[in-house]
């Protein structure tokens, strides 16, 4: 029994992590319908600039996460703006393609620039834990699983009820009618971008407090986020939420009661299936 | 129309572009092939053995090179980057062999891509020695043109097991997790044997993904299940991660052991303090007692390394250092170039090296004894060896807050 | 079609043909592996380029494939052909049972469900003994590039041929209406389920074909390589380079990134993934509609028609 606490409390802190992975691509999805294959490769990069703030200028992973986002939100700002503006109004998966020759060259870049040497950010209380009662409960999870939640309640509040936030819903839904209202769609379209890429640097952030860095992480985060966005359905940020919850609670599940060689099968078996069932995720309104 | 001919006659010019390779030694030169993971995910090993090659191949020429028939041959190295895939890497062993006509091969890193490579040069009948594979796999299928100098996988922990029968107070409970890839596949299963042998109670016996980046729940089982010793088979990146889970969850059995990491000082650099405790293995250290034709002994080669390349070389480095070694034994020894004559002088390998001493099974695989090791106060010590025990261990690990 | 174009076709597969006569074995060996990608390209034209749904799963098919020939010769000890057929099977088999569901899906939803799809097989796969679980097998080594690529060079063919059929038949002028607009086709009698479960099992049998020559040649298989995901970017993007939707397209932009990314691994080796990368970037955002479509307008409008994409497709 308590052995299975303590797994539900593992998967549970974990999903909190997948939330905050998930929860860039799902704005760039969810609202601009671009499907962001590169995803892994931002918050891979977001992981390195925390890094580099951590071991260079000795600024704490936690505290300096605005930086990373600040960092991140003008090179998503940049790729938007630069390249992917050029292609919104192409089929749907030449994005697909685009991004995936992005995710490349991102990935490669970083091979060169930084080597293949894996790093990690291990700051002072990294190892710290807090018990309750059997239980443990590991202070950067935490710390991860309560930025998930300020993150997603931010980002809900932000899309629903900010002047920006209804803006760019309403550029997504009808491009000419904004234009109408004097939206300029270009820089709406950037910021939405910068905005899900300073989140995916955000998550890298934490991501190099909980695990360890190197150029090659971002597929597999990538293939994750996807699973998660869809699982908890692209309509809300809540859904995000809930759907890295879910996975993560499953996953430990999982290497529990079947074997840990069973959970890619879990996590793709599930997003097969949310699919097949119901597409719109398990909080998204059926269309 | 025009389209089509165009399409065509590019195509056909793409082709040939893909043909053109120019080679850039000299016609003595005895040419050393090799395809090693520069970039991709297991380019952080791979390097090692480029690096390991370079460094032997200079200090060979250096001194004056392969002597053939009374003649000096310089030796050079033709090295392609698989990118960490494994189908590449076998195209490119066949356009080593085929296009670029080197004389022999040398291995990259990783048991599964040995197992692919090796095929090329059994095809071909060009020797190969390798020294990143250890898999029992590679070398139980009867090829005679593969040779490894990493000892075989099922052994690794053979020497850590006599150690726990050894200590006083020692564990009782083992847990032993291992990845799914063939190496760590075949230590387990070489392990479980000398476990049941030696007395020990094997409460868990997991096997999981490569790859794997999390922990918990293993460990939340491990804490459960009172587990004295965990013995784990994977790779550098997920042992990381199992020894920062274990310090986030408190979780600090008397002791774990691990295949790989500990001997690599850029795995010791990541985990900075958290490295202290943890055991390992290696069939070699740098010391002075192995003595090198070329570099004096495994002492100078490791202070040469160091300087070159600004890392301490590993087993892998020492391992691929050896391999060219080994090679340039062997061409001496058969006193020509001649792959069939050169792969009967590999067999009959027997010499010593800063790696040890090189003598290859009748399979191709070298069978050395590994050392325990153990990181104490952010050093690497030898902790037991074949004779017993040599530095005291530190056992059993203090709770992760008492450190 | 016209004569000289017919012409041009037999001469450019006559000069295929001949290559393991003339050509050097690092050219086989290329020609063998580019072959291949282009029946992966070719199947996935079937279900993406002329149905209008972009699987990102047909590695899947290529694993199963693998896997039959694998499991076949290695565990059972059955002739190659025996393998074949069984991949054939498994491939058919999984296109038909999970074609179904996974096809009532559109546009991203269809390409991520299969996606999906070929994670879910490749971790049972690893899973499964008689697959030899993650450690994968090691097949009957079979020294003969020239069978390979003879092989290789059949099933393009086939393939080819079962694309240029479609365009030809009522089936496949059924798929470019259902890609065209689906309720449209439905409405006009077309039972759009049945010509797109056919389409993703032709696909499927023809990429199977393709993973189980591989397995042969290559001696070697594991769930990573076999079911590898970067094959579906690849197949779809050579597709979309030569031009989807078209009997060549594919083959052209088989052959064409093929000879890049392989010049590049032997030239400019640990930048080549990078280059290749760009490359890709360049391609979606100047020439979106292939090759065949760039050679079409090039000669009417010079540098302009990369200038033209860009403007047609950006914000």
């Amino acid at each position: 029994m308590e052995l299975l606490a303590q797994v539900l409390v593992n998967g549970l802190l974990l999903g909190g992590l997948y939330a905050v992975m998930a929860l860039g691509l799902a704005l760039v999805w969810g609202v601009l319908n671009i499907v962001n294959l590169a995803h892994g490769s931002f918050i891979m990069l977001g992981a390195y600039c925390s890094w580099h703030l951590f071991h260079y200028l000795h600024v704490d992973p936690f505290l300096g996460l605005p930086l990373t986002a600040a960092v991140m939100f003008a090179l998503g700002y940049a790729v938007q703006r630069g390249i992917l503006n050029l292609i919104v109004r192409a089929p749907m998966f030449n994005t697909l393609l685009l991004t995936f020759g992005l995710d490349v060259v991102l990935t490669y870049l970083a091979q060169l620039a930084f080597s293949a040497d894996f790093r990690t950010i291990n700051p002072g209380y990294a190892g710290h834990q807090w018990h309750w009662g059997a239980m443990v409960l590991p202070a950067v999870r935490v710390a991860a699983f309560g930025a998930a939640l300020v993150l997603t309640l931010g980002m809900w509040l932000f899309l629903l009820h900010t002047r920006l936030g209804r803006a760019i819903r309403a550029t997504a839904q009808n491009l000419v009618a904004a234009r109408l209202y004097g939206v300029e769609p270009r820089h709406l379209y950037a910021m939405t971008f910068a905005i899900g890429v300073a989140l995916a640097g955000t998550a890298g952030g934490l991501y190099g407090t909980v695990s360890q860095i190197n150029p090659y992480i971002g597929a597999s985060l990538t293939l994750k986020s996807f699973a998660i966005a869809i699982i908890g359905g692209l309509d809300n940020p809540l859904g995000v939420l809930v759907g890295g919850l879910f996975l993560g609670v499953i996953e430990s599940l999982t290497i529990l009661y079947i074997g840990p060689t069973f959970v890619d099968v879990a996590s793709f078996g599930i997003l097969a299936l949310v699919l097949i069932v119901r597409p719109t995720g398990l909080l998204g309104k059926t269309a | 129309m025009i389209l089509k001919r165009l399409q065509l006659l590019s195509s056909l010019c793409a082709l040939g572009l893909a043909m053109a390779a120019p080679a850039s030694v000299q016609a003595q030169d005895i040419v050393l092939g090799a395809s090693v993971q520069l970039t991709g995910p297991v380019a952080n090993t791979g390097r090692y053995y480029r690096d390991a090659y370079q460094i032997a191949i200079d200090k060979i020429n250096a001194a004056g090179g392969v002597k053939i028939a009374g003649k000096e041959h310089k030796l050079a190295l033709k090295l392609y980057d698989n990118q960490s895939d494994v189908n590449l890497s076998v195209r490119q062993y066949t356009q080593l062999v085929t296009q670029d006509k080197v004389h022999l091969l040398l291995g990259g890193f990783a048991s599964n891509f040995q197992l692919a490579d090796s095929v090329v040069s059994e095809k071909y009948k060009i020797p190969m020695v390798q020294g990143g594979g250890a898999s029992n796999e590679i070398f139980s299928r009867n090829f005679k043109y593969i040779f490894g100098t990493l000892a075989p996988a099922s052994n690794y922990f053979g020497s850590t097991v006599q150690m726990m029968k050894a200590l006083k107070d020692g564990p009782k409970n083992v847990a032993l997790l291992y990845a799914d890839d063939s190496f760590d596949v075949s230590t387990a299963e070489g392990t479980r044997p000398l476990l049941k042998q030696a007395g020990f109670n094997l409460v868990m016996d997991e096997r999981y993904s490569s790859n794997t980046s999390d922990f918990s729940t293993l460990l939340s089982q491990i804490k459960s299940k009172n587990v004295d010793a965990v013995l784990v088979a994977g790779h550098e990146t997920e042992i990381l991660n199992f020894v920062r889970n274990a310090k986030s969850l408190a979780v600090a059995p008397k002791m774990y052991s691990f295949t790989v990491g500990v001997p690599s000082e850029d795995f010791r650099k990541a985990l900075g303090k958290d490295a202290d405790y943890a055991f390992g293995m290696t069939a070699w250290l740098p010391v002075e007692s192995l003595k090198d034709r070329w570099f004096g002994d495994a002492a100078k080669f490791a202070a040469e390394y160091k300087a070159k390349f600004g890392y301490d070389p590993d087993y892998h480095a020492a391992s691929g250092a050896a391999d060219v070694e080994a090679l340039a034994m062997a061409l001496e020894k058969a006193g020509s170039t001649d792959p069939q004559k050169v792969r009967d002088a590999l067999a009959a390998s027997d010499f010593e090296s800063l790696y040890g001493p090189i003598k290859f099974g009748a399979n191709g695989q070298i069978d050395l004894p590994q050392l325990v090791i153990q990181v104490q106060n952010g050093q690497v010590a030898e902790v037991y060896n074949a004779k017993g025990f040599d530095k005291q261990p530190q056992y059993p690990m203090p709770a992760w807050n008492a450190r | 079609m016209k004569t000289w174009r017919a012409w041009a076709v037999v001469i450019a597969f006559l000069a295929m043909a001949g290559v393991p006569w003339y050509g050097s074995d690092v050219l086989v060996q290329f020609g063998i592996n580019a072959l291949l990608l282009a029946v992966l390209a070719q199947g996935w034209n079937i279900i993406g380029g002329y149905t209008g749904y972009p699987s990102f799963g047909n590695s899947v098919f290529y694993g199963l494939g693998s896997y039959g020939v694998a499991i076949a010769m290695v565990q059972w000890h059955l002739p190659f052909e025996v393998g074949m057929l069984f991949g054939v099977l498994l491939a058919v088999a999984f296109a038909l049972l999970l074609g179904v569901p996974v096809l009532r899906l559109r546009g991203h939803y269809f390409a991520i469900a299969t996606l999906a799809l070929a994670g879910v097989m490749a971790a049972i796969v690893s899973n499964i003994p008689l697959a030899g679980q993650n450690i994968g097998l090691v097949l009957p080594p079979l020294n003969d590039d020239r069978l390979f690529y003879g092989l290789a060079l059949g099933l393009l063919a086939l393939s080819t041929l079962v694309v240029w059929w479609l365009t030809k038949s009522r089936f496949g002028f059924g798929l470019i209406a259902i890609r065209e607009n689906e309720d449209g086709a439905a409405v006009m009698g077309v039972n759009t389920t049945a010509y797109k479960v056919a389409a993703f099992t032709i696909s499927g049998a023809l990429s199977s074909m393709a993973g189980g020559i591989h397995a042969y040649w290559i001696t070697f298989l594991d769930p990573e390589s076999a079911f590898d995901i970067s094959l579906n970017v690849k197949m779809i993007i050579m597709a979309v380079f030569g031009g989807a939707g078209t009997v060549f397209g594919p083959i052209i932009g088989a052959f064409s990134l093929s000879a890049v990314s392989e010049w590049l691994s032997s030239e400019v080796t640990s930048i080549a993934s990078l280059f290749f990368g760009a490359v890709i970037v360049a391609a979606v955002v100047f020439m979106p509609h292939g090759l065949t479509h760039l050679a079409a307008r090039i000669r009417r409008l010079g540098w302009r028609y990369f200038g033209e994409n860009v403007r047609e497709n950006r914000l």
